[in-house]
């Protein structure tokens, strides 16, 4: 396990933005909402090639990451900056962490073809090898259910359940196959997914497993992850298109919104619990704090070249942006705990 | 919104996936199941990653309309074409060959499933 000394810079962060949609907001308007909306960034450093893709808070204010290219999950005390990782198995490659119901890091480990199940009070690590005759999935992301069930994505074109009490595991087929990415809950408990080759959002029936298949009003978008916020929407981020995507499930309604920037390139999205919806451009080397009351953009720049912020997620007052590309963390503390 | 095309299927334990390589077979279509997801070898399809149709002595970023990146287009200037040899060296650990590569993909550790690899790769160039 590597412990590292810790924090590489602290810096406050006031960069705006305009938007076409804000930009007959005055001056005044402006400084006023920046200093409603007035946030800290702490970047802390990570083991160099950890590589992480995504994060997810951990108990007693911790930070878990997965550190894909050294088949390991990561623990961030932001507090003191210490990093330890902890080693997940000799063919690990991680991609997704949540927290589950639990308080266990629950792991979609592409390099072992499993779900991982790490629990931070003895440090056990659980495998659950997917059935064989799926092959390699490339598992992806995973989320909790309203029932407790993990669900999870393999962008070779499967997505699945397991369930922590007995450890039964069901893997079903895409209906337009490879791509599945992102997955969420909605704070009702139902499940969603998107498909990033497929360009398709999914909602899953919780009983029969069933996906069924919600196209975007334009094909091709490259639908690549998805987050619920508070009411029940699901913002979308659209990779090929630079789009932001917010879906109504009550009635169907989609709505549009183009990342600002030359050549847009929309990767993870987040919803904070403010409303803010948070996504990374890997075009403008950024990730956005988009307010959909004002239809207003936030930039935050990423600590190096080539951040490539791959997923974002936080709890009350924080966000985190992995940099899969600088192997830091950044913190975005926005003032409401 | 769009129409409702389908509905996902139970993965039956010897069932395929819709299009991925099979687990059973060539060995070397097998382990392309570790690429599948984000690259074709049908020509001219980019899916998150270029085709590799005809990878094996093709210059480097050099699909057309396809944004490498810049450990990419670096790698590129630097040995101008894919062979063999590189690209055994690549899939084993993509990061130290191309610092910063936007590839996710770790390394294919064994070199057994590497030489299956890309002798499969060197038949898809037709």
């Amino acid at each position: 396990m590597a412990r590292l000394p810790a924090i590489l810079a602290l810096a406050a962060s006031m960069i705006l933005t305009a938007s076409p949609a804000c930009a007959q907001q005055t001056e005044e308007e402006a400084m006023a909402e920046a200093a409603a909306s007035a946030t800290v960034t702490k970047v802390f450093q990570l083991p160099e090639g950890s590589r992480p893709h995504d994060a997810a808070p951990a108990p007693d204010g911790k930070v878990w990451y997965t550190a894909q290219r050294q088949g390991a999950l990561g623990i961030l005390d932001p507090d003191t900056g210490a990093v330890r990782q902890v080693p997940l198995g000799a063919d690990s490659a991680p991609h997704g962490v949540i927290q589950g119901p639990d308080g266990a890091a629950w792991i979609t480990d592409g390099g072992q073809n499993a779900i991982v199940r790490y629990d931070p009070k003895t440090e056990k690590i659980d495998v659950w090898k997917l059935p064989e005759g799926a092959g390699y999935t490339n598992l992806n992301t995973g989320a909790f259910d309203g029932d407790g069930i993990h669900w999870f994505t393999g962008q070779n074109g499967i997505y699945g359940r397991i369930d922590p009490r007995t450890g039964e595991m069901d893997v079903f087929k895409d209906p337009e196959g490879r791509g599945p990415y992102g997955i969420a809950a909605t704070p009702s408990g139902e499940i969603y997914y998107v498909s990033l080759a497929g360009s398709h959002l999914a909602r899953v029936d919780g009983k029969t497993g069933e996906a069924t298949i919600i196209e975007p009003p334009t094909a091709d978008v490259g639908t690549r992850r998805v987050w619920a916020d508070s009411q029940g929407h699901l913002w979308i981020s659209g990779w090929n298109s630079g789009e932001l995507y917010r879906y109504t499930p009550a009635s169907g309604e989609w709505k549009s919104w183009k990342l600002p920037g030359d050549k847009p390139k929309a990767y993870a999205v987040y919803v904070d619990d403010r409303g803010i919806v948070w996504v990374s451009d890997f075009g403008a080397n950024a990730v956005l704090a988009f307010n959909p009351e004002t239809e207003s953009w936030r930039s935050f720049p990423g600590s190096g070249p080539e951040a490539n912020v791959r997923q974002i997620l936080g709890r009350a007052g924080e966000v985190y942006l992995p940099e899969s590309g600088t192997d830091r963390l950044m913190i975005v503390y926005t003032g409401t705990p | 919104m769009r129409p409702v095309l389908g509905v996902g299927a139970l993965f039956l334990s010897a069932a395929a996936l819709a299009g991925a390589p099979e687990p059973a077979g060539d060995p070397g279509r097998i382990a392309f199941q570790k690429c599948y997801a984000c690259h074709d070898v049908t020509p001219g399809n980019d899916v998150a990653g270029p085709s590799l149709h005809a990878i094996v002595g093709r210059p480097i970023a050099a699909r057309p309309g396809y944004e490498y990146s810049a450990a990419l287009r670096a790698l590129a200037e630097r040995e101008g074409r894919w062979n063999e040899a590189l690209l055994d060296r690549f899939i084993a650990d993509p990061e130290a060959v191309a610092p910063g590569t936007s590839m996710t993909f770790t390394g294919m550790r064994d070199p057994r499933e590497r030489a299956d690899l890309i002798a499969w790769l060197g038949r898809q160039s037709e």
